[in-house]
């Protein structure tokens, strides 16, 4: 497992000019990256604290997003595609990562790098910015020396594009997983792409893979399972007697869901709930014995549920 | 509740051991079996038809109201051998009860449960003495109730409520039982449960189902069974992928679930109108028929059976293949409109799966159909 002791709160790469900080300031945006050709000139500006990037030396990732299947085409599915770099957070947390977000966007973004504990840079437009400043204001409020994420399958990570594709079908299905570069045995079960069970002849069909390592781990041992929503991911930080479950609908307010339901592994009797929706509170809370149930009756976009013993 | 308690409770329901090939499920409920079930209820294998020519104007699609209402009199007095309503409906409905309607909305707005029926049928509640504050009109979806219009035909006070507001993406569990579900894994979906609607969990004391008499590409039929399992039910449209369908064994789960079968006190098929192909929705005025009747009874696989039967017999007339037809040959996606494809390989079979969770009789020689011609 592995700590993450930063903060993590996204940052906006901006790259007008310093005239521009009311504006920012309005939005409670207090720190932004700009490119080295505007760095002098923010200098000067009070009340904005600032990073020089290379926007060039940035990776550049997927903008957030729910993609509906073509209404005319045939697809394998017609759910709709969740467009995440969960798993490109998961293999690289260390690196130096670009969204291009425009619009509301912007907070999906903040959203994801925030959960995957990844201080992204988020380049957005006039529009995004209010949503953007929304979103960071509220990760503030949760921003703390993170817990250990938690996971129970391991992912031995050749580093190809179908072991990518692989790990992205994991991160879309919430079968939560650390990378590994050999095995470890404290895990519950370890995938090996190109091992008998995963073998190479079927990199090609990651969704088969994916459901194969959700059998053989089996739904009762998965630490986090959603019902009601293909289109929320999760991930879970925690250590002894408190775990921290963040949850993002890619769909956002265009799409808000009216009902989740969440299992999480281990019996948790206290609740907390920090999210974009207001006066959230969870019901039909149930305690198993191995497991913790409850309904959040409405998700916009982002939510941060605490849970302790 | 810790969760063995909730497995305890859970194993009090039927747990469903499937014959090798089917899924298995996990039934989840906190609800035992009442101790006079509704359905298969007092009158298992008993089936009453009620006929009229006139019940039903085929040129205008125009229901006879008034016929309507005496074919109800005459199948309930039929059923439960009686000479009078009240003494009838008593059987099944106290003034004490809260219930609920479950009509059946998913052709609407060209083939639904006739607010004609409907109405006959809470005018009898009322009259027995339940409050119209304690009868619901029912269904999943808001967006399909709504076009039906049935505030007309009821008296006001009537509930009509919905658990969610549309069918498709968008909906809502939280008109949902969390703890009333049937879980299974059906084509690796993540979702693998489907919850029992809350009010029949939280709300109803009895249930009067009233589905129509319907061909499904899927179900092979849709009649009793499908419209208190997959009408009571969340998130059962997983179960159809390409042209394999589940329905042959979930159906039948889901309406063995309790409280379902102990509340389903009776079923009034709608045999006004009918589909024989393409349902359960009415994709061409061509796949309307009408079977002029009513169905009454207890016992919902026994009625399905003559289901089948009425079907068969109208796809025959049509020379279009059986319903238990499971040739490949016939599969076309978007065949729908030519009686010789479907999208699916039917499974009319769930009738009989049905059968052996207890839920009613399917030999035909054992269904005691009894016919009345107004």
């Amino acid at each position: 497992m592995r700590l993450f002791l930063a903060l993590v709160i996204p940052s906006l790469l901006w790259d007008s000019g310093p005239e521009t900080a009311p504006v920012l300031k309005q939005q409670e945006i207090t720190a932004i990256a700009v490119p080295t050709s505007r760095a002098a000139a923010w200098q000067r500006v009070p009340g904005i604290s600032l990073t020089v990037v290379d926007p060039l030396q940035l990776t550049r990732v997927l903008t957030p997003s729910l993609a509906d299947p073509p209404a005319n085409e045939s697809a394998a599915t017609r759910r709709p595609w969740v467009n995440s770099n969960g798993w490109r957070f998961l293999r690289n947390p260390q690196g130096n990562y670009l969204y291009e977000a425009p619009g509301v966007a912007s907070a999906l973004a903040a959203a994801e790098s925030f959960t995957f504990g990844v201080p992204a840079l988020i380049h957005t437009d006039d529009k995004g910015l209010a949503a953007l400043g929304r979103m960071l204001t509220l990760l503030r409020t949760v921003d703390a020396p993170r817990n250990p994420s938690l996971a129970n399958i391991g992912f031995v990570d050749d580093g190809t594009e179908p072991s990518a594709e692989f790990m992205n079908l994991l991160v879309r299905k919430n079968l939560l997983f650390q990378v590994f570069k050999t095995p470890d045995p404290k895990m519950a079960l370890n995938v090996i792409p190109g091992s008998a069970d995963y073998p190479q002849s079927e990199a090609g069909r990651p969704s088969l893979l994916a459901e194969r390592v959700r059998d053989n781990l089996n739904d009762e041992k998965r630490l986090l399972r959603i019902f009601g929503s293909d289109n929320v991911i999760g991930r879970l930080e925690g250590t002894a007697g408190v775990a921290r479950l963040y949850l993002i609908n890619y769909g956002g307010a265009k799409r808000p869901i009216h009902g989740l339901r969440v299992r999480v592994l281990g019996r948790f009797s206290h609740q907390a709930v920090i999210a974009d929706t207001e006066k959230l509170r969870l019901f039909d809370i149930r305690e198993f014995d191995a497991a913790t149930e409850f309904t959040i009756p409405e998700l916009t976009m982002f939510a941060v549920i605490d849970l302790s013993r | 509740m810790n969760r063995r308690q909730f497995c305890n409770l859970a194993a009090l329901s039927p747990l469903i051991k499937p014959p090798s090939g089917l899924p298995t499920y996990t039934i989840a409920t906190r609800f035992k079996p009442a101790q006079s079930p509704g359905s298969p209820g007092r009158w298992r294998g008993k089936v009453i038809k009620v006929y009229s020519d006139v019940c039903i104007d085929t040129s205008s699609n125009r229901v006879n109201a008034v016929v309507v209402r005496e074919m109800l009199s005459a199948g309930i007095q039929k059923l439960t051998g009686t000479s009078d309503d009240r003494a009838a409906w008593a059987q099944f409905i106290s003034k004490e009860d809260v219930v609920g309607i479950k009509v059946n909305c998913s052709g609407a707005p060209k083939i639904h449960s006739s607010p004609e029926l409907v109405g006959a049928i809470i005018t009898n509640l009322i009259a027995l003495g339940v409050p119209a504050s304690n009868i619901y009109i029912y269904e999943r979806f808001e967006d399909q109730m709504r076009v039906v219009n049935f505030p007309r035909f009821v008296p006001s006070g009537v509930k009509i409520v919905a658990a969610e507001a549309i069918n498709g993406s968008g909906g809502t569990i939280l008109g949902y039982d969390p703890e009333t579900y049937v879980e299974v894994n059906f084509f690796g979906e993540d979702d693998t449960r489907s919850n029992l609607t809350r009010i029949v969990s939280e709300r109803l004391t009895k249930i009067i189902n009233v589905p129509n008499m319907k061909e499904h590409q899927a179900a092979g039929v849709t009649g009793c069974l499908k419209n208190i399992a997959y009408g009571n039910f969340s998130n059962v449209a997983r179960s159809h992928q390409n042209e394999k369908t589940n329905t042959y064994s979930f159906i039948g789960t889901l309406a063995s679930v309790e409280p379902v079968p102990s509340r389903t006190v009776l079923h009034v098929m709608d045999g006004l109108r009918g589909v024989w192909h393409g349902g359960p929705f009415l994709r061409d005025p061509k796949f309307l028929f009408f079977p002029k009747q009513i169905m009454l009874g207890t016992d919902p696989v026994a009625m399905d059976r003559l289901l089948i039967d009425i079907i068969e017999e109208k796809r025959k007339s049509e020379g279009a293949p059986s319903i238990f037809d499971r040739s490949t040959d016939q599969l076309k996606s978007r065949g729908r409109l030519d009686t010789h494809f479907n999208a699916f390989i039917r499974e009319p079979g769930h009738v009989e799966y049905a059968s052996h969770l207890g839920l009613g009789e399917y030999d035909i020689r054992r269904i005691q159909q009894e016919v009345v011609k107004l």
